[in-house]
């Protein structure tokens, strides 16, 4: 369980958290979706207690992270894979955490395994390693204590697809044993693999959140018809709102609605379903249209 | 997560033991030894002590005249040579971790700072003292082998006071390097000011100063360590002149140690316990 309240961070004149307020509930896992500078870093380094905020609390397990004892033995945390000693080996990073929390050495071996670093591999420099190894051993270093709550910050960032599905299993595996896991990306589709709830954040605010279903229930539905043209003119005439989206349509109704509205006005339909990801993807770009750096909105960019 | 049942509420213990004292300092006595810096520090340390201590036996067998003591040995090759690069591990024990970003991990592992920091400055002292230690056996192997090489009977001339003043220089200027290092949190800074403050001024600076004016003799000694120590060492001035050596010399050596090991250390703790870890 991990519970922020009313939180702010002001950096000089720019708020990074701007009054976020959430819980991450155990057996779920929380993904915090926003673009780059949206505040999602800051936030998790003040629930890891490394930055202190201006207002409001961050707790974990109602705890403040710094009055945890042996912290790395309840709490996982990644918050930079990049952020190693590049001169010490994979092995030997996970040695000094495996020391300081006091656990066997057949630890460090059990997690090499887990997250697929080999022998060879693990005793490298880590200024050998790709990002993708990176964030392995990232992984491997907060699970190593057997936490129960985990904190990532971009975890998935560099893993190849396969990769990306390794780490959904293995925090499925996780949250289904009743752990609570924490993690953030700015790519919609890894948060859209990984996560079951769904945090999006935009300039230091949350803007939506809620499980993916809840999510795309404002989504609407995608449609394609032959005659796109008379299909908006005869939804739009229900007073149904319509706009174009790629090839077809997305209609804020239900698909049984369209399908009706479609087959009294007798237009053929090519396609009819729930706006799934095209439809969160859309609302990830309106949501933080507004929020965002360049402030374009690229139709069907970044996925 | 074995016992844990799927919506079992996730909890933290706060009654079990934190991390323990002795265990930060065993991980940090390991992580100065365990990249790859630290190891090239420790080679090209070997190498220039190999190399110094031939020159020294090429000296004494070449030269009937050359003779070097016990003393020689032990303040003028072997402290020397392993106080000259190996202060760097002191600065790289802090600094290190900023530069590579680890201090995320580590303040992560334990969130009270001042713990690990203190361990890092153990680890570092008891460091500074294996080495004086090694530098007295590998005196003691130098003088026997200088002996043999010229031909003369080796003279066991060790002084107490001479020791045990070399090893408060020695403390503070591990210290020092430890300080500064936490102090701008930045090993090439650190690395040249310790370098400056420690080896550059009392060559090329302080040395003339002091041979040439009489108020530079009263004055060196409360800025550097080295012309601190000499008088309560030696009991002889930096010109030779037998001195009275009195509570005024002794005191005069806390002055170099506050300014350069003191304070950056008393700051650069308060700099770790205040700065945001990112």
């Amino acid at each position: 369980m991990i519970t922020v309240e009313n939180l702010s961070k002001t950096y000089g004149q720019f708020r990074a958290v701007d009054d976020i307020s959430f819980t991450c509930r155990p057996g779920a896992v929380t993904g915090f979706l926003g673009p780059n500078g949206a505040g999602k870093s800051t936030t998790m380094r003040i629930i890891a207690g490394l930055t202190l905020p201006d207002r409001g609390t961050a707790t974990v397990g109602g705890v403040d992270y710094r009055d945890i004892p042996n912290p790395g033995t309840q709490v996982g945390v990644l918050l930079d894979a990049s952020a190693q000693h590049a001169g010490r080996t994979g092995r030997e990073i996970l040695t000094l955490s495996a020391l300081t929390m006091g656990l066997p050495m057949s630890r460090v071996d059990e997690m090499l395994e887990l997250v697929s670093l080999t022998p060879s591999e693990s005793k490298r420099r880590v200024k050998n390693y790709s990002l993708g190894m990176r964030q392995r051993l990232g992984i491997a270093n907060a699970l190593i204590g057997d936490p129960k709550i985990l904190v990532l910050d971009e975890p998935a960032n560099g893993l190849d697809p396969a990769g990306i599905h390794w780490m959904r299993s293995l925090l499925r595996t996780y949250a289904d044993r009743g752990g609570t896991v924490l993690l953030s990306s700015h790519l919609l589709h890894e948060i859209e693999i990984i996560a079951d709830e769904i945090m999006v954040i935009g300039q230091g605010r949350i803007v939506a959140s809620g499980t993916k279903a809840e999510l795309l229930q404002g989504a609407g539905a995608f449609v394609q018809a032959t005659d796109n043209t008379a299909l908006t003119v005869a939804l739009e005439q229900s007073g149904l709102a319509v706009t174009t989206s790629r090839e077809g349509l997305l209609v804020e109704a239900e698909p049984v609605q369209i399908g009706k509205v479609a087959a009294a006005a007798g237009i053929a339909l090519v396609e009819l379903r729930p706006a799934d990801s095209a439809g969160l993807e859309d609302m990830f770009l309106q949501l933080t249209a507004t929020t965002q750096r360049d402030g374009a909105v690229t139709p069907g960019g970044p996925a | 997560m074995s016992t844990a049942t799927p919506t079992a509420p996730v909890t933290i213990d706060t009654t079990r033991p934190g991390v323990p004292f002795a265990r930060l300092l065993k991980v940090e006595f390991r992580k100065m030894f365990d990249t790859r810096a630290s190891r090239w520090l420790a080679i090209s340390t070997g190498i220039l002590l190999v190399l110094v201590t031939a020159i020294v036996l090429l000296v004494v067998g070449l030269n009937d005249n050359a003779r070097v003591s016990a003393s020689d040995w032990y303040l003028g090759v072997m402290v020397s040579v392993l106080s000259l690069l190996l202060p760097v591990f002191a600065i790289l024990s802090v600094t290190g971790e900023w530069g590579q970003r680890s201090h995320l991990t580590l303040f992560t592992l334990e969130p009270r700072r001042a713990r690990v920091v203190t361990a890092k400055l153990v680890a570092v002292t008891s460091f500074a003292l294996l080495l004086l230690v090694l530098a007295f056996a590998l005196s003691a192997v130098g003088n026997v082998i200088g002996a043999a090489v010229g031909g003369y009977d080796a003279v066991w001339n060790y002084d107490l006071s001479e020791i045990l003043w070399t090893v408060v220089a020695q403390l503070a200027y591990f210290w020092m390097a430890f300080g500064l290092g936490a102090l701008v949190l930045s090993t090439p800074i650190a690395i040249v000011i310790f370098y400056v403050v420690g080896l550059l001024l009392p060559f090329m600076v302080y040395a003339p100063l002091v041979s040439i004016f009489e108020w530079a003799r009263d004055i060196v000694p409360f800025i550097d360590i080295n012309y601190a120590i000499t008088e309560p060492m030696t009991g002889q001035d930096f010109v030779g002149n037998t001195v009275d050596v009195g509570a005024l010399e002794y005191l005069r050596v806390l002055s170099p140690v506050v300014i350069w090991s003191v304070i950056p250390l008393v700051l650069g703790y308060l700099r770790i316990m205040r700065d945001e870890v990112k």
